[in-house]
């Protein structure tokens, strides 16, 4: 079994709604766990639209950054709190998050990471950081709910968690930095 | 095609750029210590615009000359890009611009700091567009310098692999021999690199903190840690400069004096250390911060005495030594250069003494302050560029230094020392830092320090006014080789 097929399955797995449900029930599994799988399923299935649409990938996506750009705006989107409280409250929203999310940012995501350069990586990298950093803050320091459908605590609990991100992408950014690349390191 | 001319030009740029809004901001130097004696009747809020566009103008005018420097010599041993140096240079005068009109348009007057929460309680002093043109110039001004690190970090683990191999940290445990260390240019850039972008993460995550609190202040920062970010991003990227320029050093005086200057083993432990301590002692400027963790205030204390000087002592070491009985030739760029190692090792001592907890107590705010960071800066930092500059000059071209250069170099020191020594004299005095008005028995000082700013921006026009007269000649000579390669049959 391909790496597509574990993406469609665990796509498959997330739409099941017991399991939609659970993973919305709770703010932190919500925006830190259903939403980066979403993106995974669509970023393993997309070696298959890889293959079946080359002729579009090569004339869209050729050098990786609209593919990127459009990662960027679909995750920014996503990180709104506003957004998330809509799609637990309206249907459209939620196909939106659905088909957004793996097709929309997963799968360019397959297709361009392979493709950009070692600058523009480290660029989304430590765009990301103090991104995280600033969520974190957000969502901790909040003065007020910012979801209708979570509480403040849940809010406190996924700021936490962004924190966490945080603190993690420094420490891959620093073993990236300090240990041996040279074949790796492209344009 | 990367050719040498056509990086130069970029790096020519850079200079031109840095150098000539030093200048301007030599103006507002002087005009606010005018205000400061009493001399002139300027409104207290021009002062504070003035203060803020003087401490950002200068902050930023240095960062992008020195970069220039770092770049030139940097890119002799790894393949930079030249599309982010031009970016660079694009998002700088953008970030500029706004940051003017913020200024000068809206009545913004934070000081380049902008600690939270002062960008929106000003009490009316300015509005919200004024504040949100100067954060988010900051924030387009720091893209443009974190796309510039980005990228040399990633050249430089390109060539030699990784940032740590690029401090040496191989030589320094022993697995290569100390022939094989990278060279000092390479040592130095990887240590900005990691200081500056590690500054410039911190200060976007603040940055855009404030325009939040800016659009709603209902959305607070805890002003402890937007302090912390703050002075993480402004002291480690203000410090950073004279790292950068400090190349200069490394790679001129060697060739002047015709000895080599080769990285060792001390060497490179004092730079690894200097980029440990460069991150952390950020902390001194919290001393007056009694919720602070104890810990890290002596921790800020301690480490500030340890910062600079394992670079500094072995750059002025081995300065004396590469200099010392080399019938070395003195011309502007070597004349500047070693100025300008002592003007950093003078310009540390008061920092040293105030860095000192029971010290900060009593000088915490003074003029001592500037007083320290002027010599540092002023005499050391930009005396380095300088010295690049007529080095590049004469290296490039066949321009000619006249006695007024030398003229000017004298003023220049002079000048720097007695101004630098006029804030000092009033930290003594106990005169607080940033005050647009002076008490009579404050005065005195500040109306020296005016004369000598003069004299400071005089000598400082006459480098840059040869440095364009450089850019003219090389011009020009482009042009005449193009034509007699034109003329010549094929
Ligand atoms: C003619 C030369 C100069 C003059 C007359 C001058 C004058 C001044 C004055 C009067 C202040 C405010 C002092 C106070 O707090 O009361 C100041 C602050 C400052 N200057 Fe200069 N200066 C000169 C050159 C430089 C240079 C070359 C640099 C750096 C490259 C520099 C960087 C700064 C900075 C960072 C501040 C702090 C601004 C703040 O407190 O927010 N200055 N200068």
């Amino acid at each position: 079994m391909g790496k597509p097929m574990f993406g469609a399955l665990l796509f498959g797995l997330l739409v099941i709604p017991p399991v939609r449900h659970l993973m919305e029930s709770v703010m932190i599994v919500h925006m830190l766990v259903q939403i980066p799988l979403l993106i995974l399923a669509g970023f393993l299935m997309a070696g298959f639209f890889r293959k079946s649409f080359q002729r579009f990938w090569f004339v869209w996506n050729e050098n990786g950054v609209p593919g990127m750009l459009l990662v960027v705006i679909i995750v920014l989107y996503w990180l709104i709190p506003r957004t998330i409280d809509a799609s637990l409250e309206n249907w459209s929203m939620e196909w939106f998050k659905f088909i957004s999310l793996p097709f929309l940012a997963g799968i360019p995501l397959g297709d361009s990471w392979g493709k950009i350069g070692t600058l523009t990586k480290s660029i989304i990298m430590f765009n990301l950081i103090p991104m995280l950093g600033l969520m974190a803050w957000l969502y901790i320091d909040a003065p007020v709910r910012v979801c209708n459908n979570y509480l403040e605590a849940e809010q406190k609990m996924l700021g936490w968690g962004f924190l966490m991100i945080t603190a993690g992408c420094i420490i891959y950014m620093l073993q990236y930095a300090f240990t041996d690349r040279s074949d790796a390191v492209s344009e | 095609m990367e050719t040498v001319k056509s990086r130069n030009n970029l790096v020519v740029s850079y200079l031109t750029v840095g150098g000539v809004i030093i200048i301007a901001m030599m103006v507002f130097g002087v005009l606010m210590l005018l205000t400061q004696g009493g001399v002139i009747d300027l409104a207290p809020a021009a002062f504070y615009q003035f203060l803020t566009i003087h401490g950002t103008g200068m902050v930023g005018a240095a960062a992008l000359a020195a970069a220039g420097v770092m770049a030139y010599f940097l890119s002799q041993y790894v393949q930079l890009s030249q599309k982010v140096m031009r970016v660079n240079l694009a998002l700088f005068l953008t970030g500029v611009v706004m940051v003017i009109i913020g200024v000068f348009s809206f009545k913004y007057a934070s000081a380049w700091t902008f600690l939270y929460p002062l960008p929106q309680l000003s009490a009316n002093a300015w509005g919200t567009i004024g504040a949100l043109l100067y954060l988010f110039g900051m924030l387009i001004l720091g893209a443009g310098f974190l796309l510039f690190y980005l990228d040399s970090g990633r050249a430089i683990m390109k060539k030699y692999g990784s940032l740590a191999k690029g401090l040496g940290w191989d030589v320094i445990a022993g697995k290569k021999s100390e022939d094989d260390a990278p060279p000092k240019a390479v040592i130095a850039s990887t240590m900005v690199t990691i200081v500056n972008v590690t500054a410039l993460t911190a200060g976007s995550a603040v940055l855009i903190m404030n325009v939040i609190n800016v659009i709603n202040p209902a959305f607070t920062v805890d002003p402890l840690l937007a302090k912390n970010l703050t002075y993480a991003f402004g002291h480690i990227f203000a410090n950073s400069i004279i790292y950068m320029a400090v190349i200069a050093v490394y790679e001129i005086l060697p060739r002047y004096a015709n000895r080599p200057w080769k990285a060792n083993r001390v060497f490179l432990i004092a730079w690894t250390m200097s980029t440990v301590f460069t991150l952390l002692i950020y902390t001194h400027h919290l001393l007056m911060d009694s919720v602070m963790p104890t810990w890290t205030l002596i921790l800020g204390q301690a480490l500030s005495y340890a910062n600079g000087l394992p670079v500094l002592v072995v750059t002025a070491y081995g300065a004396l030594m590469v200099v010392y009985k080399s019938g070395i030739k003195w011309d502007m760029a070597s004349s500047l250069l070693y100025l300008s190692m002592f003007g950093w090792v003078v310009g540390v001592v008061p920092a040293i003494v105030d860095a000192t907890i029971v010290v900060n107590h009593v000088m915490h705010n003074t003029k001592w302050v500037p007083g320290h960071f002027h010599m540092y800066m002023a005499l050391g930092a930009c005396t380095m560029f300088f010295g690049f500059m007529y080095y590049l000059a004469k290296e490039d071209s066949d321009i000619k230094e006249n006695a007024m250069n030398r003229i000017a170099f004298v003023a220049f020191a002079l000048a720097i020392v007695s101004l630098s020594g006029s804030f000092l004299v009033s930290g003594a005095l106990s005169t607080p830092r940033r005050w647009a008005t002076h008490i009579p028995e404050w005065m005195g000082p500040a109306v020296f320090g005016a004369v000598a700013g003069v004299f400071a921006m005089l000598a400082v026009t006459v480098f840059v006014i040869h440095f364009i007269r450089y850019i003219n000649k090389r011009r020009h000579n482009v042009h005449l080789e193009k034509t007699s390669h034109d003329e010549k049959p094929a």
